[in-house]
């Protein structure tokens, strides 16, 4: 079998290319944004919350992390609008990523929190801090340190599991090479081009999670 | 994950295979392989009935699968199956997962850049289907309206041209997305072959779907990879015994219900 390369088709598309993969940067990162609250709001209840609140949460994780992610969109994008909620496939697709991460950032949130010692949490009550304070400045600030490696990570799965939501038609990077395939019949050099922008995004996304890092907890820090 | 996987090994394979066969390619041709290993690797798509489906037992049919299985029976060849999304019906030909692809790919001009037609073994129509309250008498009647297609079909090459400008166009990876978009309401109407449709429509009476508007109507037949002129050769022949034997005839009535209409040839 021999195969000849036609790299020029893919630079007459790179419109298409460029728009699918800005997509995929917004999709991933407004819904690590949100993701992130969502986890935090989880992780702070699984910690503090009563006992029906942790009960749900844990429910929600489980099922979540038990589930495939394509099976998770599905139910969002094609079951909504029977309940009356009309959403459109980017809208459907972000939903399904803030969920998805949410339970993901949960766990790993959690074992942020497991590891701060239980004494610092007993000297904060101790000169007055609010069950809140407490949370913000003794735990989470320490604990999302500790895990930011794994949350960064986290961030770089959702961004490369955004490629599934191209089976719901939100036309994102994997649906525009998809379709770009699927009309110039150039497979192997739209499929190379978009695992080097992956790649690229993915360090992008890399580099700006290590500056937010350095910005957050390292800056002014004398060690 | 399982369309990052399936991408992954496309270029695996497309890696692999680059690689590995590259200096081979005067060696025998892909019919001697077939007839030496007596095994054939067809790639077939079970998610577009009536020519590709999974029976109750989960097992390949439809009319494209009852063809393979009759081209293997007449080569002596033991059959394998390659399943693939309409989206991976060319790449896995060209990627050499599969010796020939036979998945209805109806014949068009920009396909045959890619790949080699044989002669066509069957015809289909596209048309664009919905529940009946949704109005659509013209094609200027689209405008506006949410059309659901699926990529890497006849209906992407057709459906953007004949559309207005106007029409909100959505790209599904597989029929049975674009299917469940019609039926859950996140499309207003969706193209897609009569044969499709009948298929739907019957499945789901409460839905009133309904044929709105013709397309087009096209031939489709096996593909091979450029160069297989040996096995193209073979499948062709094979096509003219059975058009005339009627075993083609009698596949297609069985699957679809209507007369096999006179086959040209390419």
């Amino acid at each position: 079998m021999h195969y000849a390369f036609h790299f020029n088709v893919v630079w007459d598309h790179w419109r298409d290319l460029a728009e699918g993969a800005w997509l995929t940067i917004e999709l991933s990162a407004i819904a690590m944004t949100i993701g992130l609250v969502l986890a935090t709001v989880c992780a702070y209840g699984k910690a503090a919350g009563p006992s029906a609140i942790r009960w749900a949460i844990a429910t929600y994780v489980e099922i979540i992390r038990n589930t495939p992610f394509l099976v998770q969109i599905f139910i969002i994008y094609f079951s909504l609008p029977a309940l009356g909620i009309s959403v459109g496939a980017n809208e459907a697709a972000i939903a399904a990523m803030v969920v998805n991460f949410g339970a993901y950032g949960t766990e790993i949130l959690r074992a942020g929190i497991e590891s701060i010692p239980h004494g610092q949490i007993d000297a904060a009550k101790a000169i007055g801090l609010s069950r809140l304070q407490t949370f913000r400045h003794v735990v989470l600030f320490p604990a999302v340190k500790t895990i930011f490696p794994a949350l960064a990570s986290q961030f770089i799965l959702l961004m490369l599991a955004s490629s599934v939501v191209s089976a719901i038609s939100a036309v994102e990077l994997t649906a525009a090479t998809n379709s770009l395939v699927s009309t110039t019949f150039r497979p192997f050099e739209f499929y190379f081009v978009a695992t080097g922008l992956y790649l690229m995004m993915a360090l992008a996304f890399r580099a700006a999670l290590g500056g937010v890092f350095w910005m957050v907890f390292m800056r002014g820090q004398q060690v | 994950m399982r369309i990052c996987l399936k991408h992954l090994g496309m270029v695996v394979a497309a890696v692999a295979s680059v690689v590995l066969t590259a200096h081979t390619a005067s060696a025998e041709s892909t019919l001697d392989k077939i007839l030496s290993a007596k095994k054939i690797r067809v790639a077939i798509d079970v998610a577009n009935p009536p020519f590709g489906i999974l029976d109750k037992s989960g097992q390949p049919d439809g009319s494209d699968v009852a063809v393979a299985r009759q081209i293997a029976k007449d080569l002596g060849a033991e059959i394998e199956f390659v399943q693939v999304p309409s989206t991976g019906r060319i790449p896995a030909l060209l990627a050499g997962r599969a010796d020939v692809t036979i998945a209805s790919i109806s014949v068009t001009t920009d396909r045959a850049k890619a790949v080699m037609y044989c002669n066509p073994n069957g015809a289909l129509s596209i048309t664009i289907f919905a529940p009946q309250s949704v109005k659509i008498k013209t094609p200027a009647d689209l405008v506006g309206k949410r059309i659901g297609i699926t990529r890497a079909t006849l209906e992407e090459a057709t459906v953007p041209k004949m559309a207005p400008e106007g029409t909100k166009i959505v790209w599904f990876d597989d029929l049975a997305s674009t299917v469940q978009a019609l039926l859950s309401g996140q499309v207003d109407a969706a193209a897609m072959t009569a044969f499709a449709e009948k298929t739907v429509a019957d499945a789901n009476p409460a839905k009133q779907l309904e044929n709105k508007l013709l397309v087009t109507t096209a031939f489709y037949g096996p593909i091979v990879r450029p160069g297989d002129f040996e096995l193209r050769q073979w499948i062709n022949t094979w096509i003219f015994i059975n058009s005339r034997n009627g075993t083609l005839a009698t596949i297609y009535k069985k699957y679809t219900g209507i007369d096999l209409p006179p086959l040209p040839t390419i």
